[in-house]
């Protein structure tokens, strides 16, 4: 496989853990190039600088919401059209913020723990693969 | 027995030919002439002044009466007149004679006092009166006489005031008992009560569980979601010599250690229904209690800032429930600043020594009482800049099912229920709107585990007797009757 044709993932989640592995998992496919941003705070900046093909979006962080993210990606013309996926460890559907539940309609979110095999049929879905 | 040389001498009251019971008087007497009649008149005066009846039988001569005195003719209703020189048998009813006959014989043979302590007479002038009579024999060879003296008291007042006093007793002892029963009744709901209280405070903890519940599940759902993560990192196979797997390993080793201490933290904080105090540090209970919180920390955006004086001393505490009590304020706290944005929850310990000012702001006056300047003490403050207490709800806050929150994020019990916990633990809380800044303070005094022994010493000696021996400088029963009676001397 040629190193251009590897898409670019962006996860942003405050658990620094779960990111690290998760990134080990996705490269060992060797398909993906991973980079991570803990800090919800930076999570725009690092978007813009990174360029990625798609974006795994932890709801609940220290500082800015998830939700939050996701409406400000799309109010910004060079970063609406990337895909994201979200993650949430949240139990219910009505513990997510009004605006993260609006996103989820068309969104693709996901439970944590989820199931790699699960997260890569969506991921794959997304990239159009 | 008693010797009866008595100088007496009657006077045959008809003034005629001397009868035998005179002449046995005279010769009693022992002298004549008109000095013995002057002593016989004021021996007679006095006689018939005393509130006592007296009466004297001869009984060398079928036990005929030979003295008959004023109160004697008062509760029998027979004159001396009727009386003297006749016996029980002309004046009274055969009955009553006999038992008098009987009576009399008996002390005559015996030669001792005979004390009749209670008989019941009917006097046909005073009617049903209650009579303590004395029999003594005086005989006298050498005078040639045996006499039965008979003195009778009329004790129907005395009887009936003893009978009062008895009856006054067992009302008393009555209603002793009943102040007992009272007492027992009283402690019975003592105990009622603080075991209800203990019910409260336990299901006020089971209701907050419940709203820690989903928080609690969210923080134990991201170790699981690192531990799959590893799980399909190493079942996908793994080359030799790949670094990964040992910073795997550590993660997940973390992940589980997390896992178990926000699950434990949860069993612990929902465990102990009784006051079980122990000495415990109160940074790492601060610690821990947040852990169950963070999740609502984190999804409000609230930065914590943890200024904890080190080396504090142990605290005197029921972890369980003093969590109960961080828990909610914590809760209280993220609640007051959901709004708001970008809050900060301070949380800060000292330990300090109470000054007399320090023990006037407290809450309670149970608290006052047991709190004294220079005491050890350890303070908890619980700081957060949200929108505060409106100043008409300041005097509400711990009344039971007060509450500003919307329904379901509280029942309104949670600050009673943190104020009793505080009182069990006879420390004092404070909860007010900071001083020159957004938001609410709340102050916990705690006393450390040295000045906790003290207080429980000084509880189980008796306050009134602590105190009688402060203002004397005595001590015991004894000194604290002459103190009253010295008082009573100034007084008369």
């Amino acid at each position: 496989m040629e190193e251009q044709e590897k898409k670019k993932i962006m996860l942003v989640d405050d658990e620094v853990g779960f990111t690290t592995l998760l990134r080990m998992n996705l490269e060992k496919t060797g398909r993906f190039e991973v980079s991570i941003e803990n800090e919800a705070a930076s999570a725009i900046a690092s978007i813009r600088t990174a360029k990625p093909d798609l974006v795994l979006l932890d709801i609940v962080m220290p500082g800015k919401d998830g939700g939050d993210i996701l409406a400000e990606m799309q109010d910004d013309a060079t970063l609406s059209r990337i895909p994201v996926v979200m993650l949430t460890a949240l139990v219910a559907r009505e513990e997510m913020s009004a605006d993260a539940v609006a996103q989820s309609e068309a969104m693709t979110v996901l439970p944590k723990p989820v199931e790699l095999e699960k997260l890569m049929a969506v991921i794959e879905s997304h990239l159009g693969e | 027995m008693w010797d009866g040389g008595v100088p007496l001498q009657m006077v045959n009251r008809d003034g005629g030919k001397p009868s035998r019971h005179t002449e046995a008087l005279n010769v009693i007497a022992g002298e004549r002439g008109a000095d013995m009649a002057q002593k016989a008149r004021l021996l007679s005066v006095i006689l018939n002044s005393m509130p006592l009846a007296v009466f004297v039988k001869d009984a060398r001569d079928e036990f005929r009466f030979i003295l008959w005195n004023k109160k004697n003719a008062e509760i029998t209703g027979i004159s001396e007149g009727e009386a003297l020189g006749k016996t029980d048998y002309d004046i009274f009813q055969k009955e009553t004679a006999d038992y008098f006959r009987e009576v009399d014989k008996m002390v005559m043979d015996r030669g001792e006092l005979l004390d009749i302590a209670e008989e019941k007479v009917l006097s046909p002038t005073l009617g049903k009166r209650f009579v303590h009579t004395l029999k003594l024999p005086v005989s006298n060879p050498e005078l040639g006489i045996d006499l039965v003296v008979g003195i009778t008291e009329d004790i129907t007042e005395v009887k009936a005031a003893r009978e009062e006093l008895k009856r006054l007793d067992k009302e008393l002892s009555d209603k002793e008992k009943l102040v007992e029963r009272f007492d027992e009744k009283l402690k019975q709901s003592t105990d009622e009560l603080r075991s209800t209280q203990l019910q409260l405070i336990q299901a006020e903890k089971m209701e907050s569980v419940g709203r820690l519940a989903a928080g609690v599940a969210h923080e134990v759902k991201n170790p699981l979601a690192l531990l799959l993560m590893g799980v399909e990192y190493l079942q996908g196979g793994v080359e030799p010599g790949d670094d990964n797997v040992k910073v795997i390993l550590k993660e997940m080793r973390e992940a589980i250690e997390r896992a178990d201490r926000i699950v434990r933290g949860l069993v612990d904080f929902s465990s102990s229904r009784q006051l079980d105090l122990k000495p415990a540090a109160i940074n790492s209970l601060l610690e821990h209690s947040l852990l169950l919180v963070r999740h609502e920390l984190t999804r409000n955006s609230i930065r914590v800032e943890k200024n904890f004086e080190a080396d504090l001393p142990k605290v005197l505490i029921d972890s369980a429930k003093l969590e109960q009590v961080v828990v909610n304020l914590y809760m209280n706290a993220i609640h007051a600043m959901d709004d708001a944005g970008r809050g900060r929850l301070t949380v800060r310990t000292t330990s300090t020594v109470l000054k007399g000012g320090d023990v006037e702001h407290d809450e309670g006056s149970r608290s006052k009482e047991e709190m004294h300047a220079g005491d050890r003490v350890v303070v908890v403050e619980i700081l957060d800049d949200g929108h505060g207490i409106p100043e008409d709800k300041v005097g509400s806050l711990f009344d039971p099912f007060f509450t500003t929150k919307p329904t379901g994020k509280g029942t309104g019990l949670g600050l009673t229920v943190v104020k009793k916990i505080i009182e069990l633990h006879r420390g004092s809380l404070r909860i007010q709107n900071r001083e020159n800044e957004r938001g609410v303070s709340v102050r916990i005094v705690l006393r450390t585990v040295d000045e906790r022994k003290t207080g429980f010493m000084e509880k189980k000696a008796k306050p009134d007797v602590l105190r009688i021996q402060r203002e004397t400088g005595l001590s015991g029963r004894e000194d604290v009757t002459r103190v009253m009676g010295r008082r009573s001397r100034r007084n008369s």
